[in-house]
């Protein structure tokens, strides 16, 4: 008995206290491209790079003495033009190409690229690591926690509440969903459905950065991080079902659970095998995910 | 009878597709003669590094080929293709290591880009779209991360030491090192996998997948199964990219895992989209002129990335047709008049 509680204590719960604070971290990243494949149809292949822009910057302003209380409002506010530029400049251009999914997919994986390569410009190779805003830990029941990554998890959470909260209960979310449902008959209705796309693109980017501000200080900060955290925010995407808010926090919180539960039992370096093994075996099974469409409940 | 009706009279019946295809024809024929004059010179003037450049991009014209026959013919996205790139240079790698001998070596990536294609295609083709380009994504990605953690397959090393060996071609036996040599060998079987694909795009079965292209849901109601069609389009795919893949170890005497990464499938894409999609021609030219900008901007900066994303990202919005877009219309011209 006492060896299955050391078991709990020592091992099981740090390991699934890592794996939600990670989970909470994908589902923020995750919600940014389910939202905007939701509404505007458009695979966005750059997401990851976003995500590392919004990182950058929080390295790069917080090294020249802006508080990280300040990053997290300031970057997304920052990121919000960015993509808003993107979207009526880049996207919008190829929007009504005969094969829509293909062209804005290469087109963002283009952009992507580009972006990755100048932030290697800019900031060098080397992977930066900013300081950890709060540090400590604290003990619950003999479970040590990083307060990092608590506050992770609390403001996480409280994001994605955020989120839901204002694409389902507001009139701005209603004027999102009526776009994403049938965008021709929200525009006849009077919805400016070019500025919703522009401006929930612009979101979902912000939203990027975000998390990228929360990140940095535990992941660490190099040119191809969103690349590699894409992977993972896509497969969430997947597996929750494109363009579904709720599938993305539910299938985040599930995989990186999985995630951090098999590294105990096989070599952790599989664990990115275990995770697009599942993400294929849920499109075969169910292509459509776990979760219905935005606008379409 | 029928010999009353006077055949003389009528107008050659050439249809939009096959004239589009005799136009690649033509292209690759004047790519050929090209690669023919720059192996004469580049053997004139003993000439290692150049060749050996060229011959690496033939072997990836090879798996753009393969992009393009998914992309053009059957409209899927795959962004997986490294994964039999990938498989067949390490098949390859294995068997030269074994027995060196290129025939046992082609022979075998045959056989298992056959049975991966096959297996991996009942898979995959459940799904269309985007998630097709997301499941073939998340395929490679397991055999990449599959491979880099396989302590018998070198893990992240790869393989070294693959043997050089001799390629018996009945009349003449050419070594795997020879620059000139081996680059006659890789333009030929990359020619050689055009033409077959060219084709059997081009038979009628070929018009099937052109018409899954269009409009997938009228193809059963005329009488054809679609699921059999994307299958074999899929294989095919899968056997081009593999046979490109073999000739790889043979080429560089080492294979590693980032053979099978994201970049390998994605560089691909990017010479299809470029070269032109649905021209397979565009393939063969799109790999050269990549491979051309990467050495010429690679010289004055290591990061040519961003400036062939900038252009990738240029052709993707002002060249939907790629550079063969440009080219190709005034060949059919030259060849067939105004047929529609």
């Amino acid at each position: 008995m006492t060896v299955f509680l050391d078991y709990l204590q020592f091992v099981l719960a740090p390991q699934m206290i890592t794996g939600l604070a990670l989970g909470v971290a994908v589902v923020l990243v995750a919600l940014g491209l389910t939202i905007i494949f939701g509404l505007l149809d458009v695979i966005n292949m750059a997401h990851g790079e976003f995500y590392a822009v919004g990182a950058y910057l929080a390295l790069a302003l917080g090294a020249s003495g802006v508080s990280f209380w300040l990053l997290l409002v300031i970057v997304p506010l920052v990121m919000i033009p960015i993509g808003y530029a993107v979207e009526r400049g880049l996207i919008q251009r190829v929007f009504n190409s005969p094969d829509r999914h293909v062209t804005t997919l290469l087109l963002t994986f283009g952009l992507g690229l580009v972006v990755e390569e100048a932030l290697k410009v800019v900031f060098g190779p080397n992977t930066q690591r900013p300081p950890t805003p709060i540090t400590g830990a604290i003990e619950v029941m003999g479970v040590i926690l990083p307060n990092y990554r608590l506050f992770l998890i609390v403001f996480g959470i409280a994001i994605m509440a955020g989120v839901a909260l204002v694409i389902n209960k507001t009139r701005l979310g209603a004027i999102v969903r009526a776009a994403a449902f049938d965008r021709n008959m929200a525009a006849s209705l009077g919805v400016p459905v070019t500025r919703v796309f522009a401006g929930t693109f612009a979101f979902g980017v912000a939203l990027a950065g975000l998390a990228g501000v929360l990140l940095a200080p535990i992941y660490s900060v190099f040119p191809t991080m969103g690349r590699d955290f894409v992977f993972l925010a896509f497969t969430v995407v997947i597996v929750g079902g494109m363009g579904s808010i709720a599938g993305a926090v539910v299938a985040g919180l599930l995989i990186t659970q999985i995630q951090a539960l098999s590294s105990l039992v096989v070599s952790p370096v599989w664990s990115d095998p275990i995770v697009f093994g599942i993400m294929v075996l849920v499109l075969v099974i169910r292509p459509q995910g776990l979760f219905g469409r935005l606008g379409h409940a | 009878m029928h010999d009353a009706v006077p055949l003389k009279a009528r107008p050659p019946v050439v249809d939009r597709l096959s004239l589009a295809m005799r136009a690649s024809h033509v292209l690759v024929a004047v790519f050929v003669a090209a690669g023919l004059v720059f192996a004469a010179v580049g053997a004139a003037i003993g000439d290692t590094f150049f060749l050996r450049l060229a011959t690496e991009a033939l072997i990836f014209a090879g798996l753009a080929l393969s992009v393009d026959i998914l992309l053009g013919y059957t409209g899927l996205l795959s962004l997986g293709q490294a994964l039999y790139f990938g498989l067949g240079a390490y098949v390859s790698a294995v068997v030269l290591k074994e027995i060196p001998s290129f025939w046992a070596a082609m022979a075998a990536v045959l056989a298992v880009s056959l049975v991966t294609g096959l297996a991996a295609g009942l898979i995959a083709n459940r799904v269309r779209g985007v998630y097709f380009a997301l499941v073939t994504f998340g395929l490679a990605q397991v055999a990449a991360k599959a491979v880099y953690n396989t302590r018998s397959l070198g893990a992240s090393d790869g393989l070294i030491g693959i043997p050089i060996v001799p390629i018996d071609l009945g009349i003449t036996t050419v070594m795997s090192n020879a620059p000139a040599g081996f680059f006659l060998v890789t333009l030929t079987i990359i020619v050689i996998l055009y033409g077959l694909s060219a084709y059997f795009l081009d038979t009628p079965f070929g018009r099937v997948l052109v018409a899954l292209r269009a409009n997938e849901r009228r193809v059963p109601f005329l009488g054809y199964s679609t699921r059999s069609a994307r299958l074999v389009a899929y294989v095919a795919a899968a056997v081009v990219a593999g046979m490109s893949g073999a000739l790889y170890p043979m080429l560089r005497g080492f294979v590693s895992p980032e053979l099978l990464f994201f970049s390998t499938s994605g560089n691909a894409v990017i010479t299809v989209v470029t070269g032109g999609v649905g021209t397979l021609a565009g393939a063969l030219y799109g790999s050269v002129i990549l491979t051309v900008l990467k050495s010429v901007i690679g010289s004055w900066t290591q990061h040519h990335l961003l400036v062939i994303g900038l252009l990738f990202m240029a052709a993707v919005i002002f060249l939907p047709k790629g550079l063969m877009g440009l080219v190709r219309p005034r060949i059919e011209r030259l060849l067939g008049g105004d047929v529609k």
